[in-house]
């Protein structure tokens, strides 16, 4: 196998893939690279089992082949080669040698026989959407997402195809997220799938290479195609991700989302993320809330930690309502705001024990357990 | 001239025995100690009993030995406590600044407390000592000084009812012809081993040379200089009355072998703890169970839930394998003890998905009923299954 590559190109092929790799994979192969040569282009794969990916690059292939090598070794001198112009040579012994002006270096690697291959995008159930859209979805609920392993169904977002949209929804078992759209959804598509935290986090950092990207997915696995194709980067075609799914039913969120409005605020989103996020700063490990006071045209804000002090932060709000008082984790009010670009957001409160709120007129809604204080 | 010497350490005289003697007054002057009997040890003995060579921590049989007449006293439990809180409050009626080091002993600030000199505020330090004898009749001895250091050092040198002042200025002269060994952090080896290299006194530290003293004590040398002098900053520190962790031990009669009695144990001190970290508004989320073998080695093993609890259903299903991983040796256990900790606040953080919510809701509710049962119906306990022992007739 033979070819030359751009430099950057070929650097900015091995950064897509190199996350997927842990620091310690069970098998030496799963560390590696694999580098396929094809006509215009190499393709380079890499999988840690539950999750695989795989990009194409613009390359001059001289003679087709295959090989793998380890991906952070190899990612890592890609990046320091001198000349923009490499050449990837690789000997049926799969010792490959890399030439870039001066710098020669030769690498061990192992036959692609080895290499698990990766499954193809099926076709059971499929369906196209905007990478923006999408990514923007992803951003507005993945936060909330559990990291407890004791809860594993809950590591990760889950996604509803039904009735007529697409439903993400997060949760950890004290918030909820929940952002959808309108989505074609034919009968015998309607389907949903838990697609793990780490593919979530990828597909975070991938997306928003092109256009529109196509996802499949039946009960066990999840695969996305997301449109790459850039001259500058020397993606072509689309980046392949394949994933296991989180295998289990999803707690039912449609019943803890409260049916009935009882107290709805409008609040200016940045404004009231400031006066969270700074009362907090009181906030200790073992005093991890902030208190909230909703009285007439007016919202206080107050935290305090016995071995430190306290904070007060008052805001003008429209509220003609009954007083009340809760408290939250201030997290679970800073996340939601943060990922929000909305301007203006509704909390909606009931009493210190049901849950709070948070809306805006585009079909998200995140649901906040309070903080009980005896 | 305001007062000079403000800083107070007062010293309960042979705490839990006093306790026991303010119930028992004819066992004063006689030869007493409060103590575990066959297998524990004496954790307090009257001066009488001291005198026969009784000192704490002996082990119970040994004190018995060289005292063939000491009069036993068991544990009250729950006493010391009380009497102790009633204590630092009288003393808290004469400044806010009290830090209490432990039940029995701790140190005033009277500072901020606004006396003309020093001989006023002696005579409201000796009211307090007399006010504690006659309204809880617990002896105590306290110590005066510009500092904490030569104030606890005065307090334990004329005990019991010992009342020392060491006028400000005067503090080196007043700890010059003592022993080294009255200095924190010199220990009864340290001491015999400082005198062998001619520190018999704390004076004489100040009559060697810088040189000598920083081979002798090491990098801390000039630490033990000042402490000679009486020098010492360290302001009093008011605590908090949180507690920080709660434990429970238990001494067996006889070694204990079987694993499913340890774990009945366990589970009984998990009943007995909870209910105080339920009445104190916390909850607890470590557990550390500690295992004693016959040879008095000891192992121990701890784990947290995720969330703390003031129940005690979450903590039993870790009683069996923390025992297993504590319990290493092959031999019979003499003690077992379980401790809570990672103690929090009461606020706790609801949950979206109400099912274990409810199960936890029914279960507190139970639990302040039991609690409210057990403190009421004296000697009637409602008990968990787990603490009915299988005995030969199949009832405890």
């Amino acid at each position: 196998m033979k070819f030359k590559i751009n430099r950057d190109h070929f650097s900015n092929g091995l950064a897509q893939v190199l996350n997927v790799v842990g620091s310690k994979a069970t098998m030496p192969i799963l560390s590696n690279v694999l580098i396929e040569a094809e006509k215009d282009g190499i393709t380079l794969t890499t999988t840690n089992l539950d999750l695989g990916i795989r990009v194409k690059v613009k390359a001059e292939v001289k003679e087709t082949g295959a090989v793998t090598l380890p991906v952070k070794r190899l990612a890592g001198i890609v990046r320091e080669l001198p000349q923009i112009d490499v050449s990837f040579d690789s000997a049926p012994n799969h010792q490959v040698k890399l030439n870039s002006g001066g710098s020669v270096f030769r690498i061990m690697g192992i036959g692609k026989e080895e290499f698990p291959p990766l499954p193809d995008f099926s076709d059971d159930k499929i369906f196209s959407l905007e990478q923006a859209e999408l990514i923007s979805m992803l951003r507005s609920v993945a936060y909330a997402q559990s990291s407890d392993e004791t809860r594993y169904i809950l590591n990760g977002v889950y996604f509803n195809f039904r009735d007529g949209k697409l439903s993400l929804v997060a949760t950890d078992g004290r918030r909820l997220a929940l952002i959808a759209k309108e989505l074609e959804v034919p009968a015998e598509k309607a389907g949903s799938i838990i697609l793990p935290a780490k593919t979530v986090s990828e597909l975070l950092r991938m997306l928003d290479k092109g256009e529109k990207l196509k996802i499949s997915f039946n009960d066990r696995r999840a695969a996305f195609q997301i449109n790459a194709d850039n001259p500058d980067t020397g993606l072509v075609d689309s980046i392949y991700l394949y994933s296991k799914v989180v295998e289990g039913n999803y707690p039912n969120y449609q019943q803890v989302i409260p049916k009935e409005t009882h107290q709805r605020i409008k609040l200016e989103r940045e404004l009231f993320n400031e006066c969270v996020h700074r009362a907090a700063l009181v906030c200790s490990d073992k005093s991890n809330s902030v208190k909230l006071k909703v009285s007439n045209n007016l919202l206080e804000i107050s935290a305090s930690s016995p071995d430190f002090g306290e904070a007060h932060e008052s805001m003008a709000i429209a509220y003609s309502g009954p007083d009340l008082q809760v408290a939250f984790n201030p997290q679970f009010l800073v996340d939601p705001l943060r990922a929000l670009t909305k301007d203006e957001i509704y909390f909606e409160l009931k009493d210190e024990v049901s849950p709070g709120v948070i809306k805006t007129l585009e079909n998200f809604v995140c649901v906040v357990m309070p903080v009980r204080i005896n | 001239m305001p007062a000079t010497t403000t800083i107070v350490h007062l010293d309960a005289d042979a705490f839990f025995v006093s306790c026991e003697l303010a119930s028992k007054p004819e066992l004063r002057g006689t030869k007493c100690a409060v103590g575990g009997r066959e297998r524990g040890i004496i954790s307090s003995a009257s001066y009488e009993a001291r005198a026969c060579g009784v000192y704490t921590p002996m082990p119970t049989t040994r004190a018995l030995r060289v005292c063939p007449d000491l009069i036993l006293l068991p544990h009250t439990t729950g006493l010391y406590g009380i009497i102790s809180r009633k204590m630092f409050a009288l003393c808290e009626t004469l400044t806010p600044l009290v830090q209490r080091n432990s039940i029995d002993e701790g140190y005033l600030d009277l500072g901020p407390c606004g006396y003309s000199d020093d001989v006023q505020l002696e005579v409201a330090v000796r009211g307090l000592q007399r006010r504690i004898w006659d309204e809880l009749g617990i002896p105590v001895s306290m110590g005066i000084a510009r500092n904490k250091l030569v104030s606890q050092i005065a307090s334990k040198l004329r005990k019991p009812r010992g009342f020392v002042v060491v006028p400000s200025g005067t503090e080196t002269a007043f700890l010059a012809p003592l022993d080294i060994g009255k200095l924190p952090g010199i220990g009864a080896k340290t001491e015999a081993a400082l005198k062998e290299r001619g520190l018999a006194f704390i004076s004489d530290i100040a009559k060697r040379p810088e040189d000598d003293l920083a081979s002798i004590f090491g990098r801390d040398w000039r630490s033990v200089v000042s402490s000679a002098r009486g020098e010492d900053d360290r302001p009093v520190e008011v605590d908090h009355d949180d507690a920080k962790s709660y434990s429970q031990q238990e001494t067996f009669a006889a070694d204990i072998a079987d694993p499913a009695e340890i774990e009945r144990i366990a589970k009984g001190m998990i009943d007995e703890l909870m209910p105080q970290i339920r009445t104190d508004g916390k909850r607890a989320r470590t557990m550390t169970v500690k295992v004693r073998y016959g040879d008095f080695s000891q192992e121990s093993a701890g784990r947290s839930l995720a969330e703390a609890s003031d129940l005690e259903m979450p903590f039993y299903p870790l009683v069996a394998p923390l025992l297993r991983k504590a319990w290493t040796r092959r031999s019979a256990l003499r003690l077992v003890s379980v401790r809570f900790s990672g103690i929090e606040e009461p606020a706790r953080q609801l949950d979206l998905f109400s099912i274990e919510n409810e199960a936890d809701t029914k279960r507190r509710k139970l639990a302040s009923v039991l609690d409210l049962l057990n403190r009421t119906a004296s000697g009637a306990k409602v008990k968990y299954g787990h603490q009915i022992r299988r005995g030969t007739d199949g009832h405890e």
